[in-house]
């Protein structure tokens, strides 16, 4: 099996058996998701992460690595994980949820395990959009966008997750990233797991991501690429901050 | 069967009439009595109505309240509306009357007049130890309560208070005493 | 007073983390339980004390605590109570086994701070599923400490979340109770078990969590223990609720608790819980044999059985409550078609209930 799996260039946590992945094609899920598989490997974290997903598309994640998971109710993937750091120390937490889990449903706990500087990794999947749920605006959806639930252009009040939780804690280690630099991409997850696992506080990630079905892009690449890279990410600084 | 003591007290919030009520009910419990306590009041730290009940005897009622009381204590003016139902025949009633002015709805009861908040600031200077002076005006109509053991009791109740302050302990004895006299 | 029993309870029983967020009649557990947690003491033992941001954070918190193989906790009330039923409901159907001490206020809504019985349907039956909860509801000191320390080993053992459903005046009150030490009583308490990360099951996991919900997957030899509550098919739901069904129906009869007090052939039978079950003791005594009293101690699983005997030769029936029909509801479902003596329900919804009320009533309707 694992040789099967090196072949294919996939983290050896991947359960092959997932493949082909469940996610829309075009998603950034799946990108995101084996750059985080490639860290827990380098990093042999396999046996030692909890893998939490939040309701949505993420849950689609479910099936995707050879590591315990727990699916939570939506936007409370963060103190799930919170807790089951504080009941196990020993535990690399991680919880894997969407710009609603992160930014509306889930903020008041996003934002306090921030504040107490919680020794979690919190990956968000920002794609502008909810979309398990059919495209309605999040908060992250940029001014002008056409979503389900803004059909004459969404408002001009957006939220910047990084600088939001630097504003809260200081010494956090934040990034964002991007699904179409998938090296770069790794790299900031082995960050990310090395900072948790050597219990420093409160990890997060933004991950800047294409939501093909929503963005009615499913056709057109370059269309998605156009949205993702020249529109979202002058919006939504890249790198660390 | 026997009847425990039943105690009601009642006043604003920030008055101390739960610190009252529990006191009485640990200096009684010390000296080996049996008692309960229980509060009710609206907001918790201040700015509502607060109500304490407290019971003494030789046997632990299995329910905290009561019906009607044996000793009726208010702090304030409107705490006689309050706790109006919980007086019988032969409550006895005990009323501070730096606030409260107005006896007539309860005349009949021949209220004990303990100025209590005067006392305080004038004779003692120190207004928070108005229900110390209270606590003494109770005491001398609690029946089964020994007034030497009840002190002891306080030593034990504010025990790290006048490890801070020993000054502390000197002033409500001489409160409390002060309300006891004058019951 | 009631709400440091219910933290020594707690401690007694080898908890060791508790979640909560400030909330009248129960914020002294969390006082109690932050001491502790920050003393010398506390922190060489490793407990766990979070103020969370709400009772959200803080259930969900306690359900991952629990989750890791922690014995943990919380306290609540009111809307409190309101709002931890999301994470209450996930602990149903995955059979996460969390501790809740419920303090009953006034309801619904804000209300008032320190009293009712408002909260049973809440909490025996909250949330979005079927009220596979176990729930006590303790009368007195003692029992809030007994059955403080119980809930515990109750929830690990049957794996259903458990409440103990006191209220403001037992939390408040002060009184006597003895504090002992289980292990000193010959109570052993209940291995955790961890749901994650754990090295070696006893037995496999899917035998407590509804398959449908977990998926163990096996990758050089080692097993990772995967947990899901989304579900795709309406066969998968069915499936788990009926694993969580037939796994309450071969237990409910050994947690079923009650207690029967007064002259068995005493006309007026008195169904009443919690405190007011104390006040209907105190009233039997006062009745000189009128009346006797049949007070469940568990709610959920309601013990049947032994109301149904208990109401053999009861002329009438008498149901006082803080609150309306909440208790008279579960008695119902289950003396359907089984008796014809009048019911008398009294409601007195967030208010006290005196021993003379009760015993005034028994006597109103003594003939």
């Amino acid at each position: 099996m694992s040789e099967t799996l090196a072949k294919l260039a996939f983290p050896k946590c991947v359960r092959i058996e997932s493949k082909p992945h469940l996610f829309c094609p075009g998603c950034g899920h799946p990108e995101v998701l084996k750059a985080f598989g490639f860290a827990v490997d380098e990093l042999g974290l396999q046996r030692q992460v909890a893998f939490g997903v939040d309701i949505g598309c993420s849950l689609l994640a479910f099936d995707f690595f050879n590591i315990d998971t727990i699916e939570t109710h939506h936007g409370r993937t963060v103190p799930v994980m919170v807790g089951i750091k504080r009941g196990n120390p020993q535990a690399i937490s991680v919880a894997y949820v969407g710009d609603g889990g992160a930014y509306a449903i889930g903020m008041g706990s996003l934002l306090n395990a921030a504040i107490r500087d919680e020794n979690i990794l919190t990956i968000v999947v920002n794609n502008a959009v909810y979309a398990m749920t059919g495209g309605q605006e999040a908060p992250t959806t940029l001014p002008g966008t056409k979503t389900a639930t803004t059909p004459y252009g969404a408002d001009n009040h957006f939220v910047k997750g990084p600088d939001l939780i630097r504003h809260l804690n200081p010494t956090a280690w934040i990034a964002r990233g991007i699904t179409t630099r998938q090296l770069g991409l790794r790299k900031l997850m082995k960050e990310a797991l090395e900072f948790v696992k050597e219990g420093k506080g409160f990890a997060f990630l933004e991950v800047l991501s294409p939501c093909t079905l929503n963005w009615g892009t499913i056709e057109d690449p370059h269309a998605t690429f156009d949205i993702l890279e020249n529109k979202m990410a002058s919006v939504y600084k890249l790198g660390h901050f | 069967m026997q009847e425990t003591f039943k105690i009601v007290i009642c006043g604003e919030g920030g008055q101390g009439v739960q610190s009252i009520a529990k006191i009485i009910a640990q200096a009684a419990f010390d000296q080996g009595k049996k008692a309960v306590y229980v509060p009710y009041f609206s907001t918790e730290k201040r700015g509502g109505v607060t109500e304490a009940f407290a019971q003494i005897g030789d046997f632990v009622p299995a329910y905290p309240k009561f019906a009607k009381a044996d000793l009726w204590v208010v702090l304030s003016q409107r705490a006689i509306d309050r706790i109006y139902e919980y007086l019988k025949d032969d409550t006895k009633v005990i009323v501070n009357s730096y606030l409260v002015k107005d006896l007539s709805r309860i005349a009949r009861w021949k209220p004990v007049e303990i100025d209590a908040g005067r006392i305080a600031k004038e004779e003692f200077k120190k207004p928070r130890v108005f229900n110390m002076v209270m606590m003494g005006a109770m005491l001398k109509r609690i029946p089964g309560l020994d007034k030497d053991k009840f002190e002891a009791a306080l030593d034990h109740v504010f025990a790290s208070k006048y490890a801070k302050d020993p000054s502390l302990k000197e002033l409500n004895k001489k409160a409390f005493d002060k309300g006891y006299e004058l019951a | 007073m009631g709400n440091e029993v219910l933290a020594r309870a707690a401690r007694a029983a080898g908890a060791t983390a508790m979640y909560g967020y400030p909330i009248t009649p129960g914020s002294e557990v969390l006082l109690w339980w932050a001491k502790e947690a920050g003393s010398e003491k506390g922190k060489k033992e490793g407990m766990v004390f979070v103020q969370a941001e709400d009772e959200i954070g803080a259930s969900f918190m306690l359900l991952g605590s629990v989750m890791a193989g922690r014995r943990s906790f919380t306290v609540t009330a009111g809307p409190g109570n309101v709002l931890m039923q999301d994470a209450f409901s996930m602990c149903e159907a995955m059979r996460i086994p969390i501790v809740a001490y419920i303090n009953q206020r006034g309801g619904p809504s804000t209300s008032t701070v320190i009293y009712s019985q408002s909260e049973v349907t809440l909490t025996a039956f909250g949330g979005n599923g079927n009220g596979y909860r176990i729930v006590y509801a303790p009368s007195n000191l003692q029992e809030l400490y007994d059955y403080g320390i119980k809930a515990f080993n109750t929830a690990w053992k049957y794996r259903f979340p458990t409440f103990l459903l006191a209220d403001g005046y037992q939390a408040k009150m002060m009184g006597e109770v003895e504090i002992y030490d289980p292990h000193a009583r010959g109570i052993e308490m209940v291995d955790t078990e961890r749901y994650l990360l754990e090295e070696k099951r006893d037995r496999p996991i899917d035998q407590v969590v509804p398959k449908p919900e977990v998926h163990i997957r096996l990758q050089d030899g080692v097993e990772y223990s995967c947990y899901r509550n989304c579900l795709n098919l309406e066969e998968e739901t069915l499936q788990v609720n009926m694993e969580i069904k037939e796994a309450w129906d071969k237990v409910a009869y050994e947690i079923e608790e009650h207690e029967s007090y007064g002259p068995g052939q005493a006309e007026t039978l008195i169904i009443a819980s919690g405190i007011v079950g104390a006040a209907a003791k105190q009233a039997c005594d006062q009745l000189g044999g009128k009346a006797r009293l049949f007070r469940p101690i568990t709610l959920r699983p309601f013990p049947a059985e032994a109301l149904k005997a208990a109401i053999k030769g009861a002329k009438r029936l008498i149901v006082p409550e803080s609150a309306i029909a909440q208790l008279s509801r579960l008695v119902k479902e289950i003396l359907y078609g089984v008796t014809d003596a009048p019911m008398i329900e009294y409601h007195r919804p967030s208010i006290g209930i005196n021993v003379d009320e009760i015993v005034d009533l028994v006597n109103r309707h003594h003939v």
